[in-house]
C-alpha cells in the first residue's frame, strides 16, 4: 500500500501516486467517467465514491479492487412518505462498528451497516422538527459534513448548508442544533437563528475532538466544547471570512487552514492570488501561506477540496476549480502543484492505495 | 415476443458492459423497470428521469403514449440522455 491522492471531479475520479518525498507526482487514468465525483474515500480495503450524474442521479459507487470494477448501492432513495427525493450524494463517512455514513441532498442523512451495499434513511435527522427552517444554497440542501468524536463514537456531528451544525450524543438517534453564536446575516430579522446557517465546511480534530471548527457563509468559527458556543475568527490576518474549504493538522489542533474567497457576491480568492491562510494559534492570527502558488490567479476551491495527510511532519493538499492539484509535503510551507488540467475538482482526500 | 432495448455507453458499463437486451414485455415501461439499470432510469419514487428519453422504432415515447405504451414484440427501445450538460 502507498500514499495517493482520491481526487473527485466533475468528470470522474483521478488518482494521484507520489514518491515518499511527496515531492514528484503521477496522474492515473480517470475513473468513474462520466460521473461527477463528489467524495471519495478508501476505507476498510474498499473505495467509496458520492457519485452523481446529472441524467441517471446519485449514487454511491463502491470497488473493492482499487478501481477496477464497482458497484452501485442498492436502492438508494428516500421514502415515498417523507415527500422528499434524492437529489445529489455528499459525502461518505466511516462510523463505529462498520457503519457508513452518506450526506445528500435534500438536506438528508443515510446510514449502512453492510458495507455501502444497501442503505437506510435516517429519519431522525431527514424529519427533524426543524426541517421548514431549512432553506438550499447555491449548490443544493446538501448534507456535506460528517464527523465522529475519536473518544466517543456514539457521538457524531453533521452540516447541512443552509441548515446548520447538528450534534448526537446517541449514535443518530436524536439530533440538536448546534450554532449557538454562529452568523446567518442573510436573514436580517433573525441573524443569529437557531437554525438555517449556512456551514460551508465542519471538522472536528482527531485528536482534541471537544475542539471543532467551521467555514461558514458568514465567518470562520471554533468551539472548544463540542458546538456549544462558536467564536468567530475573522480578522488578524484573514482577510475574508467567505471559503468554502478547511483542513486542520491532525498532528496539532492549533493548525487550521482555510482557502478564503472576496465574498459571496464575488467568489475568488482576494487580492489576485490562490492565498491558503494558517493559523498556529487556533484562529487567533492569520498568516498567508502561497510559496509555490500562482500569482496572479482567481481561484477557488470547493468545500471538499483540501485534506491532511497522517504523515510526519503533516502535508496538505487542495485541488481547485480550475483542475490543478497543490500539494505541500511541509504543511503549508511549500507548494508544489502535482497536477494541472484537470476538470474542475470537487474534492480531495488522502488514501491508502494498492 | 420479444423486444430489444439498447443502452448508451455509460448505463452499459452499469449493465456490467452489456448495451443490448432482449426481453418480454407489455409496455415500454415494463422493459425499462425489468433492465439491471432500473434505478438509473427511475427516482425512488418510480417516476423517469427528466433528461432520460425513450424512442420505440425511432419514434419518442414522450410523444406517443409514454411509458404505457404497448409493446407488438419485434420493436427496439432505444434509451437517450437528453442533450444537456456541459
Amino acid at each position: 500500500m502507498s500514499l495517493a491522492v482520491l481526487v473527485g471531479t466533475r468528470k470522474g475520479l483521478f488518482v494521484l501516486r507520489g514518491d515518499e518525498d511527496r515531492r514528484q507526482w503521477t496522474v492515473e487514468e480517470p475513473l468513474l467517467t462520466g460521473w461527477d465525483v463528489f467524495h471519495a474515500i478508501t476505507h476498510d480495503g474498499a473505495v467509496y465514491a458520492a457519485a452523481n450524474n446529472f441524467v441517471y442521479g446519485a449514487t454511491v459507487q463502491r470497488s473493492t479492487d482499487f478501481g477496477k470494477t464497482w458497484e452501485r448501492s442498492e436502492g438508494l432513495g428516500l421514502p415515498e412518505e417523507s415527500g422528499l427525493t434524492l437529489e445529489k450524494t455528499w459525502h461518505v463517512e466511516p462510523g463505529a462498528d462498520g457503519t457508513l455514513w452518506l450526506g445528500a441532498a435534500p438536506g438528508v442523512l443515510f446510514r449502512s451497516e453492510d458495507k455501502g451495499t444497501s442503505w437506510q434513511p435516517v429519519e431522525s435527522l431527514n424529519a427533524h422538527p426543524t426541517r421548514e427552517r431549512w432553506n438550499p444554497g447555491a449548490g443544493g440542501m446538501c448534507t456535506h459534513s460528517i464527523q465522529i468524536d475519536s473518544k466517543n463514537d456514539q457521538t457524531i456531528y453533521i452540516a447541512i448548508s443552509a441548515a446548520g451544525v447538528f450534534r448526537s450524543d446517541d449514535g443518530g438517534e436524536t439530533w440538536v442544533p448546534k450554532n449557538k453564536g454562529t452568523a446567518a446575516d442573510f436573514i436580517p430579522d433573525d441573524p443569529f437563528p437557531e437554525v438555517g446557517q449556512c456551514v460551508h465546511k465542519l471538522l472536528v480534530h482527531p485528536a482534541q475532538p471537544e475542539r471543532l471548527w467551521q467555514q461558514n457563509h458568514c465567518g470562520v468559527y471554533r468551539s472548544d466544547d463540542r458546538g456549544e458556543n462558536w467564536e468567530r475568527l475573522e480578522g488578524n490576518g484573514l482577510p475574508s471570512g467567505f471559503g468554502f474549504p478547511l483542513a486542520l493538522d491532525p498532528r496539532d489542533p492549533e493548525v487550521a487552514l482555510v482557502i478564503p474567497e472576496v465574498g459571496a457576491e464575488n467568489r475568488v480568492t482576494p487580492d489576485g492570488r490562490l492565498g491558503v491562510y494558517k493559523t498556529t494559534d487556533g484562529g487567533k492570527s492569520w498568516e498567508l501561506s502561497s510559496n509555490g502558488l500562482p500569482e496572479p490567479a482567481w481561484g477557488a476551491v470547493m468545500r471538499e477540496g483540501m485534506s491532511f495527510d497522517r504523515l510526519d511532519p503533516s502535508g496538505v493538499y487542495f485541488g481547485t476549480q480550475s483542475g490543478s492539484v497543490f500539494v505541500s509535503p511541509d504543511g503549508g510551507g511549500e507548494w508544489i502543484e502535482a497536477a494541472s488540467q484537470l476538470p474542475t475538482i470537487l474534492s480531495v482526500e488522502v488514501a491508502e492505495w494498492q | 415476443m420479444a423486444v430489444t432495448v439498447l443502452l448508451p455507453g455509460l448505463l452499459a458499463d452499469q449493465a456490467g458492459g452489456q448495451k443490448e437486451f432482449e426481453l418480454d414485455a407489455p409496455t415500454v415501461g415494463a422493459a425499462l423497470r425489468a433492465l439491471p439499470v432500473r434505478d438509473l432510469l427511475f427516482d425512488e419514487h418510480d417516476e423517469l428521469r427528466s433528461l432520460v428519453n425513450v424512442y420505440v422504432d425511432g419514434a419518442a415515447t414522450r410523444e406517443r403514449g409514454g411509458l404505457e405504451t404497448e409493446l407488438e414484440g419485434g420493436e427496439t427501445i432505444r434509451v437517450v440522455a437528453a442533450i444537456a450538460g456541459g
